[in-house]
């Protein structure tokens, strides 16, 4: 009987050390076959990103919304993304995929960088199964006013199927096409979208149009059409 | 509670030199070429202004940031009426309708230039709005600004006003 007892302990145990190496995450549970890993940006976790991942889980896809920034106490700033453990990352997405479904992410600002630095921590088989929605990001190390722009390294993104959505109104908007080209020298197919009348983080703007306000009532319809294309729909 | 005072920390040192950033001085670097269209359609260059200051402004109509500096590019333009000092708005990557329905509801004096395809934005290297570049009296690049700014008062004031004394031109 003691002996039971102490197995249970040490398999709590071990249960407990095994979620603590996994950034914490909120689950929106579904019964589809699709999974998506929300990972928000430096700005948090907004009430309609959240309100987007009900509609989603209401039809069927699961969603893990991730606010890494708040996960790992670190201050609401674009370079505290940097700082975001990359095999934790790596070991949140293996544990998505271990759960069988099709899987997703969407990284929204400079949340792309611990998102495809984990992606380049894979084994490619499991980087080929796995689809990335990257929004409006944000991959410089260097932008400097009359500087050629400079991006951060990311690592092997052989076989990572990539769309950027990218709205019109943005100063990145100019620089698009440098950015598909970074992401390509590193192996990844990718695909731009541009996102006409919108700005970035629409969704939570000070002063939004009656468009953005839409928009952001409209965001579960915009991140199925993307599982779709990315083929995981 | 070793990594949150950590971050807590790590928070002060880049908010600090966030702030300290203000207006970069450059060394008399040579300017970009500016190729552009006034909202009538004239060609124009940075011959245009030769031995003027330049306040180059990068803007946006969908950009608060850039619009709440505007009254007081304005307002400055007003109080140095005379001076050799030019300042030019260019709509960085838009359209003429949005900057057509942006300046019907602000009045503004100084000329405003079309960057339609964002190829001037290019040059310039020019990554958040509003950019802002003050070029001397031979065109050279002096100081740049990213973020906004009173124009009419303060550091900007300061700074054009030293430029303005080492013109060449003197004041009408």
């Amino acid at each position: 009987m003691h002996f039971y007892r102490f197995l249970i302990l040490i398999l709590a145990v071990a249960a407990t050390s095994a979620r603590a190496e996994l950034p914490d995450y909120q689950a929106f549970p579904a019964q589809g076959t699709q999974l998506l890993l929300w990972v928000s940006s430096e700005r948090g976790r907004a009430e309609p990103e959240m309100e987007a991942a009900q509609k989603l889980a209401a039809q069927g896809v699961e969603v893990w919304a991730l606010d890494p920034l708040s996960a790992y106490f670190l201050p609401q700033l674009p370079r505290s993304m940097d700082a975001i453990p990359q095999q934790e990352m790596a070991d949140w997405l293996r544990s998505a995929l271990a759960g069988g479904k099709r899987v997703s992410v969407l990284a929204v600002s400079r949340a792309a960088v611990p998102v495809l630095r984990a992606a380049a921590l894979l084994e490619p088989a499991q980087r080929r199964r796995i689809g990335v929605v990257l929004m409006y990001p944000n991959l410089y190390t260097v932008a400097e006013p009359l500087a050629v722009p400079d991006y951060l390294d990311l690592g092997s993104l052989k076989g990572l199927r990539v769309r950027i959505l990218q709205p019109r109104r943005s100063a990145a908007t100019p620089w698009l096409a440098g950015l598909v080209d970074h992401l390509k020298v590193y192996g990844a197919t990718v695909e731009p979208v541009i996102l006409e009348n919108l700005r970035e983080g629409y969704w939570v703007r000070e002063t939004p149009t009656e468009f953005e306000i839409a928009e952001g009532r409209r965001m579960d319809g915009l991140l199925l059409r993307e599982l779709k294309a990315l083929g995981q729909k | 509670m070793k990594r949150l005072l950590a971050s807590l920390a790590m928070g002060l040192v880049l908010t600090t030199g966030a702030y300290a950033a203000g207006f970069e001085s450059r060394a008399a670097t040579p300017a970009p070429a500016l190729k552009a269209h006034d909202m009538s359609g004239v060609p124009k260059t940075l011959a245009d202004y030769r031995g003027k200051v330049v306040v180059l402004n990068f803007w946006a109509s969908w950009c608060p940031p850039c619009l709440r500096e505007m009254p007081s590019m304005e307002r400055l333009r007003v109080k140095m009426k005379g001076q050799p000092l030019e300042i030019v708005a260019l709509a960085s990557a838009e359209g003429p309708d949005d900057v057509k329905a942006f300046l019907s509801k602000m009045q503004l004096g100084f000329p405003i230039l079309l960057d339609a395809d964002g190829s001037n934005t290019k040059r310039w290297k020019v990554f958040a709005l509003p950019t802002t570049f003050l070029l001397d009296a031979k065109g050279r690049v002096r100081y740049v600004l990213t973020g906004p700014v009173e124009w009419d008062e303060g550091e900007a004031l300061r700074i054009i006003e030293s430029m303005l004394a080492e013109s060449p031109v003197k004041p009408k």
